[in-house]
């Protein structure tokens, strides 16, 4: 991406409240999951699902600039909408977290890794009828390559794509590249037609556009023909309800028939009431606070390990996320297959340590400031719960709230020492390509600078067996977990709302809310 | 219409005009002349027009400096940290930013003149196109909660008054006191509890009206707002009626009626009360400056679509067009809607009156 460019702010904003934004408030990731591959996992929802009805959903972060032009979203909605529209290549499923095929058919690398062949579902059917073909697919990839979140497909040289045939793509890379299929299910790479039109944009998905009042709502009707499992509503409506207590009410009243974004501290009341269920997801998603580790004073590596031994984690967790979520181990990424988190020695609350390497880094009675915003529900109370442990150590904080929009700003990469909301494509590996690595849009700890690190990434991409690269993978995460920049003290839930009369939702651990917008896969039962 | 009947018709305008108590302070306070003065009340209302009129020039120049000394011009916000010094005074040049400020501030000025409100920075779409229905929404809004208000609060001033120290009115002085000293949005948040989620569900929680849509075809869910604007308004009208009324009522002018033998009911109401209305005009006008601030946190309870969400989101965006046209709104109701209380002032006090008359 030319992750310098134009509107930094915006799309920074966007990946954090829409993309990112998974914990609980915001959105998650990616998107979609299956059905055709026999992976949709319905498991919850009673009985067989029922055809009709109008499921209207209510969402958060709504804007007047909500596009439909899936490359360049750039409000939590827009990301609601191109679920429902589009398709991707590939996505994690939402139990298992395993990649599964959703537009290919296949994915397939040579041994070196540097050419990916790419073939396409056969007869899959945009919403005009159209077939989808290898040009839709290269036209896509154009499309993401000159929008908001280039720098997800960095890898990958136009040039060096290759129409084989009707339905088979193949990609020369520069270099190679390990992990092409984990970067196509980032959610921001959709399929679209050659001749896409943002004014008229049609899709594969499972629902087609009726109608779109950007800030306000939109109206989409099932697509009969969709290649997936069902639709079995009707229609969805989407309407945007920006306060969190407004949207609860609304779910309350009837007005609405699910809700993104639960507050933690309107978890319980819910939980009581018979007209309504919970959704709450595991996810990937992670809040950390994050220390710049090339900034004093947390350029001295001791400062940092210290700040992590302050963190009474479990406290942390209560205050933050009121229980809804778990201590984690300053990594992230819990659920991939090479995370190494959990292999780790825990880190717990050790003042006496943490004095110790303070004195040693001459910051004794260190005095900094936290820039934070009220990005997602508790980060405020986390903040201050932080700043009360930082108090036994000696260490005084001074919070600094400011707006989201001003936090995802110009200074957003520049800040020493902040409280962030980060959320991640895949895979480990993907998601260090935009966060912790040289190139990184949203390196915000600049880890990039580590070059042992830096190089560490750059190999494992570079490796193609699994094995040797979960042992790479397990070298950065060591490199992670002694001198990173990220302090992980805990995994908050994503938390959905429905009424009790829709069926189909099942948690998903990539961090978008309501499984992943897949209201395809959600009936009324009565 | 007042007095003009028997017994001595003067003191008592002017004796209301004193009670005007935080009304009259606060009138007074936005600087126009006193129209009970010694200037005739047309010329007085020629000055205070004036007055208006240069009082929305000033607010329109402080709306315009004080969005310029937000940091960071809308170039770099738009463009971000890195973007090259040459897109940067592209930008600028197409926003108009490298002019001089009076020069910025002329054309803004010159096409609000002309209707045209400027472009929305985040929506990138005119301003007037963004926020037209929701003004439709907003001042529906307004005009049924202010139409609903000024009656009760009549009902309860007077009734406050006659049945002075009796346990009506204490009851009254107890529901005026729970309402004013209760936050607006914890009055709206009890009646959506009661009404639209835990207890009954049988009005919407929130007004989803569609944008563009005619308000008129949803009613339904101006119900809570309204009731809301209206709890909190009719207490502090009501009080201030009752407070003239009682006021009145002591004055010799009623004494003489009563003592005439006119029934009570005529001189309640054709005697005590049009003298007692008028710094109840001026108390309406307080309270619809206040609905149209105080409408920004309903707005924002009820995801109302109106002006005060748009205000809130534009505040959120730094969309500063649209920021100084909602703020230049409001003023301008602020200032027009005190204006037309002095009009009703005057139309209402038979001395002003006849002065504007000679």
């Amino acid at each position: 991406m030319s992750q310098t460019g134009t509107s930094f702010g915006r799309r920074r904003f966007l990946q954090a409240v829409g993309v990112g934004a998974v914990a609980m408030g915001g959105g998650g990731l990616l998107a979609s999951c299956s059905s055709k591959d026999g992976t949709a996992t319905t498991s919850a929802p009673t009985g067989e699902p029922r055809k009709g009805g109008t499921l209207r959903v209510g969402l958060g972060s709504g804007a007047p600039t909500e596009t439909l032009d899936p490359h360049n979203m750039a409000v939590y909605p827009d990301w609601a909408h191109a679920f429902m529209l589009y398709d991707l290549l590939n996505y994690p499923d939402p139990t298992s977290f395993a990649l599964t095929n959703h537009l290919a058919e296949e994915i397939a690398p040579n041994a070196k890794g540097d050419v990916w062949t790419v073939r396409l579902k056969q007869g899959v059917e945009f919403h005009n009828g159209k077939t989808l073909d290898s040009d839709d697919l290269i036209a896509s990839v154009h499309g993401i390559l000159k929008g908001y979140v280039a720098s997800s497909l960095y890898f990958i040289d136009p040039k060096g794509m290759k129409k084989l045939d009707e339905r088979t793509v193949q990609f020369t890379l520069p270099k190679p590249y390990s992990v092409f299929p984990d970067a196509f299910a980032g959610s921001n790479q959709f399929i679209i037609p050659a001749d896409f039109d943002p004014k008229k944009p049609v899709g594969t998905g499972p629902f087609k556009l009726v109608d779109f009042k950007p800030g306000d709502r939109a109206t989409f009707a099932a697509n009969p023909n969709y290649w997936g499992e069902g639709p079995y509503v009707d229609e969805v409506v989407t309407i945007d309800i920006n306060d969190d207590t407004a949207r609860v009410n609304a779910l309350l009243g009837g007005q609405i028939d699910v809700m993104s974004g639960v507050p933690y501290d309107q978890a319980a009341t819910l939980k009581g009431n018979p007209a309504v269920a919970l959704l709450e997801s595991e996810t990937v998603a992670w809040t950390p606070l994050v220390m710049r580790i090339d900034a004093a004073p947390f350029d001295d590596v001791r400062v940092r390990q210290a700040f992590r031994l302050i963190a009474d984690r479990e406290q942390l967790v209560a205050q933050a996320f009121l229980g809804h979520g778990k201590v984690a181990n300053d990594l992230f990424m819990q659920f991939d297959p090479d995370y190494t988190g959990n292999d780790l020695p825990q880190r717990k609350q050790d003042i006496a340590q943490a004095k110790a390497l303070l004195a040693q880094a001459g910051q004794s009675n260190l005095t900094t400031e936290m820039v934070v915003s009220n990005i997602f529900p508790g980060l405020i109370a986390g903040a201050q719960a932080f700043v009360e442990q930082a108090k036994q150590a000696g260490v005084t904080i001074r919070l600094r709230q400011i707006e989201a929009g001003d936090f995802y700003g110009p200074d957003y990469l520049s800040r020493p020492f902040t409280f962030d909301l980060n959320s991640s494509t895949t895979s480990y590996l993907t998601t260090c390509g935009l966060w912790t690595t040289p190139d990184g849009p949203y390196d915000a700890t600049h880890m990039g600078t580590d070059k042992e690190y830096a190089d560490l990434y750059y190999k494992a991409c570079e490796t193609m067996d699994p094995a040797a690269r979960k042992q790479v993978v397990a070298q950065m995460q060591k490199i992670e977990y002694d001198r990173g920049g990220y302090l992980n003290y805990g995994w908050g839930n994503v938390i959905d709302a429905h009424s009790s009369k829709v069926a189909g939702f099942i948690p998903d651990k990539v961090g978008w809310p309501m499984t992943s917008y897949r209201f395809n896969r959600v009936w009324f039962t009565s | 219409m007042p007095a003009t009947t028997p017994g001595p018709s003067h003191a008592p305008a002017d004796h209301g005009a004193d009670a005007l108590d935080p009304a009259a302070g606060d009138a007074a306070a936005l600087g126009g002349p006193d129209l009970s003065s010694s200037r005739g009340g047309g010329r007085a209302l020629a000055v205070r027009a004036a007055v208006m009129l240069s009082t929305l020039f000033v607010i329109s120049i402080v709306v315009f400096a004080a969005t310029q000394v937000l940091p960071g011009d809308a170039a770099t916000h738009i463009l971000g940290k890195n973007a090259s010094p040459e897109s940067l005074a592209r930008v600028r040049t197409q926003l108009g930013l490298d002019r001089p400020l009076v020069s910025q501030y002329w054309g803004w000025i010159s096409g609000l003149f002309q209707g045209d409100l400027g472009m929305s920075t985040s929506a990138r779409i005119p301003v007037s196109e963004l926020i037209g229905s929701r003004i439709a929404n907003t001042a529906l809004l307004v005009v049924l909660a202010a139409a609903i208000t000024v009656p009760l609060a009549i009902g309860y001033g007077l009734l406050g008054a006659v049945r002075r120290d009796r346990p009506v009115d204490h009851l009254l002085g107890a529901f005026a006191i729970v309402f004013t000293a209760v936050p607006d949005f914890v009055v709206g948040m009890v009646l959506v509890f009661l009404f639209a989620t835990i207890v009954l569900t049988v009005l919407p929680a929130v007004s989803l009206i569609p944008i563009g849509e005619n308000p008129l075809a949803y009613l339904q869910e101006f119900i809570l707002p309204v009731a809301t604007l209206v709890l909190v308004s009719v207490p502090y009208l009501g009080r201030l009626l009752r407070a003239s009324m009682i006021d009145v009522l002591q004055s010799e002018y009623v004494l003489w009626a009563r003592l005439k033998g006119m029934p009570e009911r005529t001189v309640i109401l054709r005697h005590a009360l049009p003298n007692a209305l008028v710094p109840m005009v001026q108390g309406t006008a307080l309270i619809l400056a206040y609905l149209s601030g105080g409408i920004v946190v309903i707005e924002y309870l009820f995801a109302f679509p109106g002006l005060g969400s748009a205000l809130l989101a534009a505040v959120q965006t730094r969309d500063i067009p649209v920021i100084q046209a909602v703020c230049l709104m409001f003023a301008a109701l602020y200032v027009v809607v005190n204006l037309a209380a002095d009009v009703l002032s005057v139309l209402l006090t038979p001395r002003l009156r006849k002065r504007a008359a000679v």
